[in-house]
């Protein structure tokens, strides 16, 4: 009976979410949108503490919600995998609203926003709990749906063009993604789709079709990969910076994004298994698509210059080294791209959340108006500077130690059996560590100029426009609100750079297990 | 002495691991040494600078950054503290925020950060190779790569082979290490970033940054490879043309701390060559000591120099905010204490005897006539391997080290000159009015004081200098013993005497005579413009490289969108189709009544209210016709499936 409370995190948003669009709106306007401030908060901040709970408790054996027909059940079970990604989230959620709610103070149709932006905690949380491919499959396509308004939100013309983009592209995703489930349904060695360590593909069954198989995962990689933004089922990403930032940085950084990259990671290693994909074709195949997307993200960065822009197809880059990471097909790679989807959460998150507060303070959009910001907003750029540094994978910092992981489990995989000599696939291996330090220099590139504005302009003071609304001597820092998550996170970031050790003993402990 | 190792565990993943060996005792001393003088120096340096506290915080912090490299004990240490080291220098470049500084500080970083990734790669590729990046450990796993042979499995050489990666990571260590230690070709930003940088700064720019960069080649060459001789005659000739190539600039250099910003490159060279030639030595069996000590007592030497020189400039910019030698002539008149330090650095530096420097040189010079030697003797007994290069070529590499002594001799006396003995045609005046108070009394003993070590350690090379070099050995994988050289013996004081009398030829042939106006007796800039590697290669391919990259992505950016948009035209175009007509339709219609303008007003506005709302639900539709394809597709192939069974 316990094990209803798992249910609790899916339900609880989705419940407050409706409510909050049901509701009635108040005739005092300010008292209203305080209450709605108090609500929102109140309901993520209980949320996380479900999860929490859930996470101390280690709930076992699962929960089955309702059963569709035959063996196709709605199930949500905590297993290590997803209590990472809960926990991830939930870290998150609290303080994400709290900038959002400061960010959003001013703007219209708050209850809508709101509404849409805790229900999709739900959804999130629901992904993450999920015990088998249908749920999981079900809670991804509710995904879209969700957040689909959230990117709509501003009204504009470009809202409205890169909404209905984002809606083809997950939905059309959806469908391939669809074929896998069915596939793995059917080949299953169990009968149904829940995710066992290791894959529940039955052998003998699939030994004739290997081939077809093979092909199948491939689609599923791309269907479940739109989410995660692989190449070239990417472009939905960048055009969605117009929502606003609190809805880039946590759902298009983290939630949405990371949902797409978790769920390939359960395909991998909890439905196919790593051991029956290992050293095919389709192991290459995926793994070129995204060491590719990670090259592809990394250079178009250089080229933007619209800030949240540069920052998305730094995501597109980012979340392709995760996918790299799952590709490699062995513990170590499940352990470094977990280690990546945690960190890179935090890196992210931190960077958007910085473009938002200059945004929210100046209305600076676009990198070449930043010049000697860095001296205005000290507290904003020195988180920035550290988010930036860690997404270049400085040493100290979060992202040093993913990439390091990432580079050692590419090795270690590429003379596993071969005494040492690399085969077909070491070349990719190999390759494929060269591209992430690409990716790194052109990280720098990108992200690097950006601080050189900030902290060394190239106009000096006395010919930069004043930003509007600068007092001399005053900072433009946004209020606590906005800087409590900002410096949590960069804390965060730097405190995962140092002593990384228990995140990566537990994600060490769940490769070994799916691998 | 006995080596103190003490680890960190769990830091950055990996654990940090530190040792105290002679080696590192004696450059963690130079650089507390060097960060309190040039600390003491930038009290009055910096005072009228705004951005003091950004300055002294990254100047502390840099300190235990190369702290934490010299200490460390394996690679990845090394590796963490090295680019904090980049990162945190980065701002001394950019400090004073000017166009060039800008440029040279973008420079620096990108060559820091290039090389840090490619560092790392190699750091990646020695882990994966050797299972540790620990320094005691590497040396052996190493040697049992390198007796592998190049065979892979079956074939004579295999790229992959264990040995090929050997090298291949080795090399792209040497790119890391050797971008911050100024080896050519990658010593582009040290003629850029000292000039720019706060003088104190250049300094331990020149001074010490440099020999973090040095540690790591030690490392990978004594320590890692340890008797390989093709990796050594690389080094080895690495060295010989950047010590040539970086005296020729100094040479060329007209303005003060760029003279001594390339000299750093050339003083880079001698060390790097020392190394070479102690893997080269090694690599014939014979005893490399002379290599080794050379190449250690020349980077203490250097470092110091280097302290002394930059401070000496820093004494003239600070008075005059001019590093020109057509603007600063003439000011170091009457000017003794600045004159004795000056003198000191560069006596020393040119290797002239009884300063220390010359000591180092002769030893780094004595191990290429004895490497020469026995080649000679090897190629006569007829077994001279394949990377031992032939005695000519070591005696070529011999004149070459000679002839670069020379030059170092005519650019130190080139700046001399203009400092000490020319008159500025106007200033002069109000340059010895400066005599009084050039310098707070607390910088000019600081300065003095340290200018002393150089005499006294080349008064008593053998007693002070030997054994500091003794300290080093342990860590250079050297383990013979120290034989007493006799420095001023007759043999050793003409390799001395050779370089100082090319040198005052050089001084009077080309400088006096050629890189000056005739009649008017200016310093002229006589290196042609274009030739600077930066410029000419390495800014243009980068924005090459980026320019096609950058078409390509831009082009496949849209790939997937074209797609869906052909499918989407062609499936539900009867929207725009109908859309278009209408529009025209309602064009026909222009000119007419005022009624029929108001209706066709009233239709756009309407089909506009229209299209719009509909975008949602096309979307929806779309998006779910997708789907069904999906759904469709998985029915039609479990139907076939079922049926075939």
């Amino acid at each position: 009976m316990s094990n209803v409370i798992l249910a609790a995190p899916v339900l609880l948003p989705l419940v407050g979410g409706a409510g909050m669009l049901a509701r009635q709106l108040g005739t005092d306007e300010k008292a209203d949108s305080r209450r709605l401030a108090w609500f929102v908060e109140g309901l993520a901040l209980a949320n996380s503490l479900v999860i929490f709970w859930i996470l101390y408790q280690k709930t076992g054996e699962g929960l089955v919600l309702f059963r569709l027909f035959g063996n196709l059940t709605v199930r949500f079970r905590l297993d290590r995998m997803g209590a990472v990604f809960a926990g991830l989230i939930a870290l998150l959620w609290p303080l994400a609203t709290l900038y959002a709610l400061e960010y959003m103070k001013h703007e219209e149709r708050k209850r809508t926003f709101f509404a849409y932006y805790t229900m999709t905690y739900g959804i999130t949380a629901g992904i993450a709990l999920s015990g088998n491919l249908v749920t999981m499959y079900l809670c991804y396509e509710m995904l879209t749906l969700v957040t689909f308004p959230l990117v709509l939100y501003p009204m504009t013309k470009e809202a409205k063009k890169a909404s209905r983009r984002y809606l083809y592209y997950s939905i059309g995703g959806a469908a391939f993604a669809f074929i896998s489930l069915v596939f793995v349904l059917s080949f299953s060695s169990t009968g149904n789709t829940d995710f066992i360590p290791g894959g529940i593909l039955d052998l003998g069954k699939a030994g004739g079709k290997r081939d077809l198989l093979l092909l199948v995962y491939i689609l599923g990689f791309f269907g479940f990969g739109v989410k995660a933004a692989l190449f070239p089922l990417h472009r939905w990403l960048p055009r969605a910076a117009v929502a606003p930032t609190p809805v880039t940085a946590l759902l298009h950084a983290v939630a949405v994004v990371k949902s797409g990259a978790f769920a390939i990671l359960r395909l991998t290693y909890f439905s196919f298994g790593a051991a029956f994909l290992r050293g095919s074709w389709a192991q290459w195949a995926v793994m070129a698509a995204a060491l590719f997307t990670i090259a592809f993200g990394s250079t178009m960065a250089v080229r933007e210059v619209h800030w949240k822009r540069r920052l998305a197809y730094s995501t597109i880059s980012n979340l392709s080294y995760i996918l790299f990471g799952a590709a490699i097909m062995t513990p170590f790679g499940m352990a470094a791209a977990l280690c990546h989807l945690v960190i890179h959460a935090f890196m992210k998150i931190c960077a958007f959340f910085c473009a938002g507060a200059v945004m929210h303070q100046t209305g600076k959009t676009y990198i070449y108006e930043l010049d000697g910001l860095g001296k205005e907003m000290p507290v904003t750029f020195g988180c920035l500077t550290v988010a930036s540094l860690s997404l270049m994978g400085m040493p100290l910092f979060g992202g040093f130690i993913s990439k390091w992981g990432l580079a050692h489990a590419a090795f270690s995989a590429m003379g596993a059996d071969r005494g040492g000599l690399p085969g077909t696939g070491g070349w990719i291996l190999c390759a494929g560590v060269a591209v992430v330090l690409y990716s790194a220099l052109m990280t720098g590139i990108y992200m690097l100029t950006v601080l050189v504005r900030a902290y060394f302009p190239k106009t000096t003071q006395a010919q930069a426009p004043q930003a509007e609304g600068a007092v001399p001597g005053k900072s433009l820092d946004p209020n606590w609100m906005m800087l409590v998550p900002l410096i949590l996170f960069a804390l965060a970031i730097l405190l995962l750079g140092i002593c990384p050790m228990p995140l990566l003993r537990v994600l060490a402990g769940i490769g070994g297990e799916a691998g | 002495m006995k080596a103190v190792s003490f680890t960190v565990p769990g830091i950055c993943g990996q654990g940090l691991h530190f040792q105290i060996n002679g080696f590192s005792l004696v450059y963690l001393c130079i650089a507390v040494l060097m960060w309190v003088v040039s600390g003491i120096f930038s009290l009055e340096y910096m005072a009228h600078y705004e951005r003091r506290k950004r300055y002294y915080w990254f100047f502390w912090v840099t300190l235990a950054a190369i702290a934490g490299v010299f200490l460390s004990a394996d690679f990845y240490t090394t590796f963490i503290f090295f680019e904090i080291m980049s990162f945190t220098s980065y701002v001394w470049v950019a400090f004073d925020e000017k166009k060039e500084s800008l440029r040279a500080a973008e420079t620096y970083l990108a060559v820091a950060v290039i090389g840090g990734m490619v560092m790392l790669m190699g750091l990646f590729l020695l882990q994966n190779l050797c299972g540790t990046l620990d320094f005691e450990r590497l040396g052996e796993a190493a040697g049992e790569i390198l007796k592998g042979g190049f065979a892979g499995t079956g074939r004579p050489i295999a790229l992959g082979s264990p040995r090929v990666q050997l090298y291949v990571s080795a090399g792209m260590l040497l790119f890391g290490f050797g971008a911050k230690a100024g080896c050519f070709p990658l010593h582009i930003w040290l003629p850029k970033a000292h000039p720019v940088a706060p003088a104190p700064a250049s300094a331990l720019l020149s001074g010490i940054l440099t020999k973090a960069g040095v540690f790591g080649i030690i490392v990978v060459s004594c320590v890692l490879l340890g008797a390989d001789a093709g990796w050594g005659m690389l080094i080895a000739s690495l060295g010989l043309v950047t010590m040539f190539l970086g005296a020729l600039l100094a040479l060329f250099s007209v303005n003060l701390k760029k003279t001594l910003a390339c000299s750093s490159v050339s003083q880079i060279g001698f060390i790097l060559t020392g190394i070479g030639m102690s893997c080269l030595l090694k690599a014939v069996g014979e005893d490399n000591g002379l290599a080794v000590r050379g190449t250690f007592l020349h980077m203490v030497n250097h470092s110091l120099f280097k302290l002394i020189l930059f401070l000496c400039a820093a004494a003239v910019f600070m008075n005059l905010h001019q590093l020109d030698f057509n603007e600063v002539r003439g000011f170091g008149r009457k000017k003794p204490a600045l004159l004795f330090c000056y003198l000191m650095g560069a006596l020393g530096i040119g290797g002239v005897p009884l300063w220390s420097g010359y000591a180092s040189k002769t030893l780094l010079h004595e191990s290429i006539v004895e490497y020469a030697h026995a080649v000679e003797k090897l190629e006569a007994a007829g077994n001279l391997g394949p990377w031992a290069g032939d005695p000519a070529f070591w005696h070529r590499a011999e004149w070459v080290f000679l002839i670069t002594g020379g030059m170092t001799v005519a650019y130190m006396a080139k700046v001399f000159v203009v400092l000490f003995v020319e008159r500025h045609p106007s200033r002069q005046k109000e340059f010895d009015a400066m005599s009084a108070g050039y310098l707070r009394p607390l910088s000019s003993i600081a300065l003095v004081a340290v200018s002393l070590i150089v005499p006294v350690l080349g008064l008593v090379p053998s007693a002070a200098m030997d054994r500091l070099a003794s300290l080093a050995g342990p860590f250079f994988r050297w383990g013979g013993h120290m034989h007493p050289v006799a420095y001023f013996s007759l043999e050793n004081l003409k390799g001395g005497a050779v370089s100082l009398t090319v040198g005052v030829f050089l001084y009077i042939l080309v400088v006096r005579a050629w890189l000056m106006g005739k009649g008017d007796p200016r310093y002229l800039d006589r290196w042609p413009g274009w030739m600077d590697l930066e410029n000419l290669i390495y800014r243009p391919l980068v924005r090459a490289f980026l320019a096609v990259s950058l078409l390509g992505c831009r082009a496949m950016d849209s790939l997937a969108d074209a797609l869906i948009l052909a499918a989407r035209k062609t499936t539900h175009s009867q929207v725009f189709l109908a859309g278009a007509m209408g529009g025209k339709r309602a064009a026909k219609k222009k000119g007419g009544s005022r009624g029929y303008r108001f209706a066709r007003v009233l239709a756009l506005a309407l089909g506009r209210l229209r299209r719009s709302g509909s975008l949602v639900e096309e979307s929806f539709s779309y998006g779910l016709m997708l789907f069904c394809i999906g759904l469709c597709l998985t029915l039609g192939y479990l139907l076939v499936a079922f049926f075939r069974g």
